[in-house]
């Protein structure tokens, strides 16, 4: 085990060196859950009127959710989508829900909407960084929405006011999330000194000063305070981070 | 009709007694029946104000409810992009998602949105097998069978769902009207009730009663207040409960036959009891009173039939019966018994004195025969007596033997009273003397027992008597007698031609001719008669010397 660390640290170090910077890593550590991941059945089942049961995926690691709700990125200008081949999101509206239900984009990209239900849906923000209202549209079609400024839009349906996503607009392309053991990774830093921010879905924004050395990955672990209340309106309106640390 | 009177006392004994206790009974009965009624009602008129109350909170908390569902802005937002897109298909299937949404949090089984005008857009019902569980599924509603005037109940494919609406407004503009509806089952209901809606029967739950048959007998009763039916041979009250709009009226049931059936069956076992013991008690009061109402009036009637039988009118013994009517019945009777009797002896006397008289006129014709007839009856009754015969054949005789020469007043003064020997011209006028008796006693009814004494008291044993030469025991008794003590006081009396026998000869004389001229059985009692009842009777005559001819004669 710590051979294999040592090994894949020397191996991003090796690599880092060859491309003249670094990577950010770390862990977020999360130790209780605090949401719940509802499950909404399909659509088309209750046109035929079966019984459908709806309740929690028992399948999924509370805590592994947890995590996923994480984002991690740099504050301040950096290089943005459409500098480098712009990336287009797609979140879908299936089964009376946003899917996935948390986007990354860097600042400039372009998110598609398809409706997948053969129901009407909507997708609104009210969102500082964004505030559109796409419409009601069939099965089939797509909308897209181009995100020109960062920070973190909520958007969701005016026909179904439990569908909610969060797309987070990050200043640059220096972001990334963790994966299900809470390991993260932010990778081609190049040396100096950022503001490191890991938002929480739930919990907000947690900020940490970091150094990033050449040649030298920097490490910064997060442990994600758990509140019993999720802030999940002051989210929205409370975005300061990345708007004014851009400038 | 005629009755015996204890029949007749019986009955009116018994009869107004049955018919006042079976009366009071009715009457008891009638009585418990509509307190038992009253009670019912008054208990229905409860749970009848009890259930609109709970059915008003019902209301208030199912405004609310719609109130809320109303201003819900996602189903705004559908029914709006409904009306943008009408007839879309997908646009109608959203909006039924909401509803299937918003009922199964809700609860309701029915729901329903409306454009403006009124046209059903989309729709939402329970699911009609699941209706009955608690967690059925809703499914979109087939617009086509809406009711387009919809209040307060809604039908759908026989079931029946009570409905509420609330207009949905946006901005103050009016985008269609939102019911709400629950399936209305009376299945939970403990009570009979049933739904109709202007005289017809929509549901009900009254087992075994088919709706015409409902209606029917509703149509009678198209009141407010209770109203009483017949179903199925039971009696049934029904009260309205609820008015809803549209027509629909909710009314309650309540069989008063099965409330009242306990107390009912009680009573009429007590009843029965009670009157079965009071109409034995009656019944043997009346046999008892009736009996004893009759029972001396029995007594009487039975000495009445026994004096009848008899003949006598004996008195009624008074002091036996208790009933001041009996006694003075009985008294009265005793008075009536005690004049008949005295009548009775006074036409005796009188009778007894008419014979005396008759026998006295013969002997005023006959001094000769002065006496004759009286001691020709004291022998004849001594007779009589010794040969054990009884008190009326006795006083038959008497009377006969006084009369049994009347006949003699009939013959002529020159033969009768001639002294000296008869010529057989003469003798042939004296012969007729029984004949000419007789016809003398044949006018008169009274007589009629003695005829026979009259007319044959000269027949003989042999046949060789007169007036019809009879034989034996062909002549009646008192003939026979009499002939015996007339031979013996003939020949025992002085007559004016000769001087009378002896006792002793006449008597040698007379057993003699037992056998020929006399019945040799009244000799033989005679002669055996005590010898003073003899001589008496043969001293007693008067020393007359006329002397008629001797007996032997005579009986020839």
């Amino acid at each position: 085990m710590r051979f294999r660390e040592l090994l894949v640290v020397c191996v991003t170090a090796v690599l880092a060196v060859c491309s003249g910077a670094q990577d950010i890593t770390g862990t977020i550590v999360i130790k209780k859950k605090m949401s719940k991941p509802s499950v909404t059945a399909a659509v088309s089942v209750y046109q035929r009127g079966p019984v459908v049961k709806l309740g929690k995926d028992s399948e999924e690691d509370p805590l592994a959710y947890e995590r996923s709700r994480v984002v991690l990125y740099i504050e301040g200008p950096g290089p943005a989508a459409n500098e480098i081949a712009s990336p287009t999101a797609e979140v879908q509206q299936i089964d009376r829900r946003f899917m996935p239900q948390l986007v990354v984009v860097p600042v400039g990209s372009t998110v598609s909407f398809p409706n997948m239900d053969p129901i009407f849906h909507n997708i609104y923000s009210l969102s500082k960084p964004k505030s559109f209202d796409l419409g009601s549209y069939d099965k089939g079609e797509t909308r897209r929405v181009t995100f020109p400024k960062p920070g973190i839009v909520n958007i969701y349906c005016h026909l179904h006011p439990n569908m909610s996503a969060t797309i987070v607009v990050t200043p640059n392309r220096w972001y990334a999330r963790p994966d299900r053991s809470g390991q993260y990774r932010i990778q081609n830093v190049p040396p100096g000194q950022y503001t490191l921010v890991a938002w929480h879905q739930s919990a907000g924004f947690f900020r940490k000063t970091i150094r990033v050395e050449a040649g030298n990955d920097s490490v910064a672990d997060f442990f994600i305070p758990l509140e019993l209340e999720p802030k999940q309106e002051a989210q929205a309106t409370q975005f300061p981070g990345p708007a004014s640390g851009l400038r | 009709l005629i009755t015996r009177f204890r029949t007749r006392a019986f009955l009116i004994c018994f009869i107004p007694f049955a018919l006042l206790l079976a009366s009071s009974f009715w009457m008891i009965q009638r009585f418990v029946q509509s307190t038992v009624r009253d009670g019912l009602h008054t208990s229905l008129r409860e749970s009848q104000v009890a259930i609109a109350s709970i059915h008003s909170k019902g209301d208030l908390q199912n405004s609310r409810f719609l109130r809320v569902a109303g201003e819900n802005s996602a189903l705004k937002a559908g029914m709006q992009l409904l009306l943008a897109n009408p007839g879309n298909e997908t646009a109608r299937r959203t909006v039924e998602d909401q509803l299937r949404e918003l009922g199964e949090h809700m609860g309701f089984d029915f729901m329903l949105v409306s454009a403006p005008d009124g046209s059903p857009v989309a729709g939402v019902v329970r699911h009609a097998a699941a209706q009955t569980e608690k967690h059925g599924q809703l499914i979109p509603l087939d617009l086509s069978l809406v009711d387009r005037n919809r209040a307060g109940f809604l039908l759908l494919g026989g079931r029946t769902f009570q409905v509420a609406s609330v207009p949905v407004d946006e901005n103050d503009e009016n985008i269609g009207l939102l019911s709400v509806g629950e399936y209305f089952d009376f299945s939970d209901l403990t009570t009979h009730v049933a739904l109709v809606r202007n005289g017809r029967v929509i549901d009900s739950n009254i087992p075994d009663v088919p709706f015409n048959e409902l209606e029917r007998e509703l149509d009678s009763c198209n009141g407010p207040s209770e109203c009483d039916l017949l179903l199925k041979g039971t009696r049934w009250i029904s009260l309205p409960m609820e008015h809803y709009g549209g027509g629909f009226v909710l009314l309650s049931f309540e069989n008063v036959d099965e409330a009242t059936a306990p107390t009912q069956s009680k009573l009429h076992k007590l009843f029965l009891a009670l009157s079965f013991v009071c109409v034995l008690v009656a019944f043997v009061c009346s046999v008892g009173s009736s009996g004893s109402i009759v029972k001396p009036i029995a007594a009487v009637v039975s000495h009445l039939r026994n004096a009848v039988r008899t003949g006598k009118l004996s008195e009624l013994e008074v002091q036996h019966s208790s009933i001041l009517e009996i006694q003075e019945l009985a008294e009265i009777y005793n008075c009536a018994a005690v004049s008949v009797r005295a009548a009775g002896e006074n036409l005796e006397a009188a009778y007894l004195e008419f014979v005396g008289s008759l026998a006295n006129a013969l002997d005023a014709r006959d001094r000769y025969t002065a006496g004759h007839s009286s001691r020709v009856s004291q022998l004849s009754c001594a007779t009589a007596s010794a040969m054990g015969l009884g008190l009326e054949e006795v006083e038959r005789i008497r009377i006969g033997a006084l009369l049994h020469d009347i006949g003699k007043i009939g013959i002529a003064d020159n033969v009768l009273q001639k002294s000296g020997r008869l010529t057989d011209q003469e003798f042939a006028i004296v012969k007729q003397h029984p004949v000419i008796g007789r016809r003398i006693l044949e006018a008169v009814q009274g007589f009629a027992p003695f005829l026979s004494a009259v007319e044959l008291h000269h027949e003989n044993w042999d046949g060789t008597g007169y007036p019809r030469g009879q034989v034996g025991e062909e002549t009646p008794i008192d003939a026979r007698i009499i002939h015996v003590s007339d031979a013996y006081d003939a020949m025992t009396t002085d007559r004016s031609y000769r001087r009378g026998m002896t006792h002793e000869k006449a008597i040698s004389i007379l057993t003699e001719n037992a056998g020929t001229q006399f019945d040799p059985r009244i000799v033989h009692a005679f002669v055996a008669l005590p010898i003073e009842i003899l001589t008496k009777q043969s001293q007693t005559p008067s020393t007359r010397d006329e002397v008629e001819q001797p007996a032997v004669t005579v009986a020839i």
